[in-house]
């Protein structure tokens, strides 16, 4: 009945919808659409009341204005440095939405029901991957919703959301919708439909978003990037829930507003959509059995460990990455944020994490690290400084948006420098006094220093030595034929490269310059990673903490032949208690 | 007295059955969330909660005539306190101190059980049973102990001795002594005299009793007074600089601290320890507005040997910001987080 209902208003609107085509069109009228699979009609919400608004107000201007400016036109001070931008309200284009594509998202400020109320969800789950967080256990539930009726009501200018001559809600009925199993063959077939649908034009062929990722802009002008399948947790719409197909299935039915990811609601069934969201689905990276990743409910990003494993291997260290010992080795996820301690900084850093695997032998350690690029850059202009050179002039406050040289103008529009990773370890961590350790940047100073690898794309592989954040990095010249390049290729967004140096050891060398790489010991590792697309060089670049080296040792004999004599142990103690107490019974009974 | 058991037991099984949820999974251990900077307190009441459970829970079941052999309510108290730090307590305890907790609290259950000798006699009791295996149950559960034990006590070392990665725990102070003095721009400042040069009412004059009554309100939200907002364009003094310094703020602070001033800024994920929570009452609400003016000049290189430099990734902000800029940022952060700074008297 209920079906029958909804399928009937929906027939109406579309053929309304269909006269309405014919008239403009003036020529045959189009077959009459039907409401898109999936979706219902839906009636706008009631006007918040004033009170709720005023009191939204006090909301806005302590906590939103600093970003979204004072009219909500995505301004604020925090704007010229964010990337993606603040939202600008004015427009009413929101992103994340169950209504149809072009249409003003769910809200209702009585109704702070999941599912029901977009602006409500995208206000308490925040929008990962951008700088708006979750401000659930922040601003309470009835504080969300006021400063949301103040937005949609003061700041959205140019729509109204009470308007009924000029609004439509066309619901996506997810609540009704049950997701499709995410069987072998579904995303299989989902594979099929992205590459017929054209979504890998955009997103790239393993769906890095390594696509056309140069020609795409937003309503306002600002570059954008398609969304990278194998980061769900950096989905916007992914509500701190990020392996739920569900909001994978929402997002492709109602496309993303004011961008041009669009609505697929009109050409895929709602079969083809839960395909289509489990073979997205599937591409999120998992560990080693297949599970999703535990999410850290701190940073809503995947809990970090910060050893990296070295494990050992008999005779040469395999260089192709499909090779057994690759395959078993631990792989760890390592965090990156933006260099924005000394100039030049990096407030925008594409790169937000690196993949490390690592494998020793003998005479070796070799890292094997891959992270996700969506360009690959090999340097078209020359440096403005020598990549050793720390200290450079550099302007300090970037221009303002919407003048020339500033944050926005220059996304996707950089000299194009070389893509790069360095590892940087510490030289003499054994030496170090308890309180003192090397400074993370480059090291402290020429007591203390690190130890770097360099590679960058143009094929060079080279060794620096760090004395401090502000001194000039030394290039070890004699140290290069030490190191080998195993391998480095991008691939579909892709970067693979495997880095070889020498583990060293105790007998004839000195380590006043070299890290030690000694077996069963926690080697303090940075990694910095360049993208050559973003301007980055130098000291522009993304920084990951202090992570540890481990080299797993081989397991020692003790281990094997200890338990069985502790449990041989065992067994005569169970003797002794067993003989004393029958015997004290016995004496007892006597 | 019925009722009250009655209820307290419903608080236990309720208690218990969240607890069940978390440890398998089924419910997310933030159900209950745990509020920053009230959390010990929380926890303790938890505890408080579920022992009052227990109390009621063994009430009922006595009167029921089902009541739990002592034996088993040791084990089972025990067993639930260790399972209630792995699983309920955010974020995560380390191994080690888990097994320093688990054993205080082993013998705590001991001192319990034997708190006299009749209920000493009832604890052990099922022990001795077994040993001397009377009937054929005791002996069956004698065989399998016999068997067991040397089993799983050999595994256990076995797993212990296996070499392995877990990540090293390192102590730092969180506060370290501050200087006597710091010398910023060229300027030196002593750091009990000094004060913030803009904490100034409408008539430009040091006023902390001005400016204290227009920071946010503490309590949910931590919103502004609502005759205070700082983006008023008439304001004068105090609120007009907590504005200024909001707009450093937001360009230079927030990728770390985050947007709320709790630490969960854009960057934040990838540090280690993640960055420091200005709305937690133990960071800037313990500290002088000198001693955060020293932290943000100098930053993580300029922190003492006892502070760990290597964790911190603070950028000496006297690189980027001037003196000015740097007061005015401090005047924002208290006004944001609703917290008086500490005086010297």
């Amino acid at each position: 009945m209920m079906d029958s209902i909804t399928y009937k208003a929906g027939f109406m609107t579309a053929a309304a919808f269909g006269l309405f085509l014919g008239a403009s069109f003036g020529s045959t009228v189009v077959s009459a659409q039907e409401m898109p699979e999936g979706f219902k009609k839906g009636d706008l919400a009631p006007p918040p009341s004033a009170e709720m608004i005023e009191a939204g107000k006090r909301v806005y201007f302590t906590k939103c204005v600093w970003c979204h400016g004072v009219d909500g036109a995505g301004d604020g001070p925090g704007a010229d440095r964010l990337w993606p931008r603040p939202r600008n309200f004015n427009q009413g284009t929101f992103k994340i939405r169950h209504t149809a594509s072009g249409e003003l998202p769910l809200f209702d400020a009585k109704k702070p029901t999941d599912g029901q109320n977009d602006l409500f969800e995208t206000v308490t789950h925040g929008l990962p991957g951008s700088a708006m967080p979750p401000w659930e256990g922040i601003l309470t539930e009835e504080q969300r919703l006021q400063v949301l009726s103040f937005v949609t009501t003061e700041l959205v200018k140019d729509r109204e959301f009470t308007d009924k001559e000029s609004e439509t809600q066309t619901v996506l009925n997810l609540g009704a919708l049950n997701p499709k199993e995410a069987t072998e063959e579904s995303i299989k077939r989902g594979a099929e439909l992205v590459v017929e649908k054209k979504c890998v034009e955009c997103h790239g062929m393993e769906g890095r978003g390594d696509g056309n990722a140069f020609n795409l802009k937003d309503d306002w002008g600002f570059s954008i990037q398609p969304a990278d399948w194998h980061k769900c947790w950096n989905f916007r719409g992914s509500r701190q829930d990020p392996y739920n197909v569900r909001n994978i299935f929402r997002t492709f039915s109602t496309g993303v507003n004011g961008t041009p990811m669009p609505s697929f609601a009109d050409n895929t069934t709602v079969d083809e959509r839960w395909d289509i969201a489990n073979f997205v689905n599937s591409l999120c990276e998992r560990d080693s059995l297949g599970n999703p990743l535990p999410i850290d409910p701190l940073t809503d990003k995947p809990k970090i460990n910060f050893v990296i494993p070295s494990d050992p291997v008999e005779g040469e260290i395999p260089t192709d990455i499909e090779a057994e010992a690759w395959a078993k080795a631990p792989k760890r996820i390592v965090a990156m944020g933006g260099q924005i301690t000394h100039k030049p900084r990096n407030f925008v850093n594409r790169i937000d994490d690196i993949w490390v695997r690592s494998l020793y032998n003998e005479q070796h350690i070799v890292y094997l690290l891959e992270w996700d690029d969506r360009t690959k850059s090999v340097a078209e202009g020359r440096l403005p400084w020598e990549p050793t050179e720390v200290n450079i002039d550099v302007k300090e406050q970037d221009p303002k948006t919407g003048e020339e040289g500033s944050i926005a103008s220059h996304q996707n529009n950089y000299t194009v420098y070389n893509d790069a990773i360095a590892i940087q370890t510490a030289v003499k961590w054994k030496e170090l006094p308890a309180p003192i350790k090397p400074r993370y940047l480059f090291g402290t100073n020429e007591q203390f220093p690190v130890d770097i690898v360099k590679w960058e794309a143009d094929g060079s592989l080279r060794a620096f030595l760090g004395t401090g954040w502000d001194k000039d990095f030394e290039e070890r010249d004699n140290y290069e034929e030490d190191m080998k390049l195993l391998s480095a290729e991008w691939k579909n967004g892709r970067w693979y490269v495997m880095i070889q140096r020498p583990v060293g050891n105790n007998k004839d060398q000195d380590y006043d310059e070299d890290t030690f790489f000694e077996v069963g010991q926690y080697i303090p590792t940075v990694f910095f990673a360049w993208d050559g697309h973003n301007g980055d060089a130098g000291r522009k670049m993304a920084v990951s903490a202090f992570y540890y080296t481990f080299m797993n040792p081989p397991v020692p004999q003790e281990t094997y032949i200890y338990p069985v004599v502790i449990a041989v142990g065992v067994v005569l103690l169970e003797g002794w208690v067993l003989t004393r107490r029958a015997n004290k019974k016995k004496g007892k009974m006597l | 007295m019925k009722a009250l058991m009655s209820l307290s037991a419903l608080i236990g099984v309720a208690g218990l059955l969240l607890l069940g949820g978390m440890v398998l999974d089924i419910v997310p251990s933030t159900t209950i969330r745990l509020v920053e900077g009230y959390m010990p307190m929380q926890l303790l009441l938890e505890m408080g909660c579920f022992v009052l459970g227990f109390a009621g829970l063994s009430y009922i079941l006595n009167a029921m005539g089902m009541a739990i052999p002592r034996f088993w309510q040791g084990i089972g108290f025990w067993v639930f306190f260790l399972l209630y730090l792995k699983y309920r307590v955010y974020p995560p305890i380390p191994f080690s101190v888990r097994a320093m907790y688990g054993t205080v609290s082993l013998v705590a259950v001991f001192m319990w059980v034997s708190a006299n000798e009749e209920d000493w006699q009832k604890f052990k009791q099922p022990i001795m049973n077994v040993l001397d295996a009377q009937t054929g149950m005791n002996k069956l559960l004698r065989y399998a102990y016999l068997v067991l034990l040397p089993i799983l006590i050999g595994g256990f070392s076995f797993n212990a001795m296996m070499p392995k990665s877990e990540e090293p725990i390192e102590l730092r102070t969180v506060h370290p002594a501050p200087p006597a003095s710091t010398k910023v721009h060229g300027k030196t400042y002593t750091l009990q005299t000094s004060q913030n040069p803009y904490r100034v009412n409408t008539e430009g004059k040091y006023d902390q009793e001005y400016t204290n009554a227009n920071i946010v309100e503490q309590g949910m939200g931590r919103l502004m007074k609502p005759n205070a907002n700082p983006w008023d364009e008439t304001n004068q003094g105090y609120l007009k600089y907590v504005r200024e310094g909001g707009e450093i703020f937001f360009q230079n602070c927030h990728f770390c601290h985050g947007d709320n001033l709790n630490g969960r800024g854009l960057h934040a994920f990838a540090f280690n320890p993640i960055p420091a929570n200005f709305t937690d009452p133990g960071t800037i609400a313990q500290l002088q507005e000198t001693f955060i003016f020293w932290r943000v000049a100098k930053g993580g290189i300029g922190l003492p040997n006892e502070g760990f430099p290597w964790a911190s990734v603070m950028p000496p902000w006297e690189q980027h910001l001037t003196v000015d800029e740097i007061w005015k940022v401090i005047l924002f952060e208290y006004w944001h987080t609703g917290y008086y700074p500490r005086t010297w008297d």
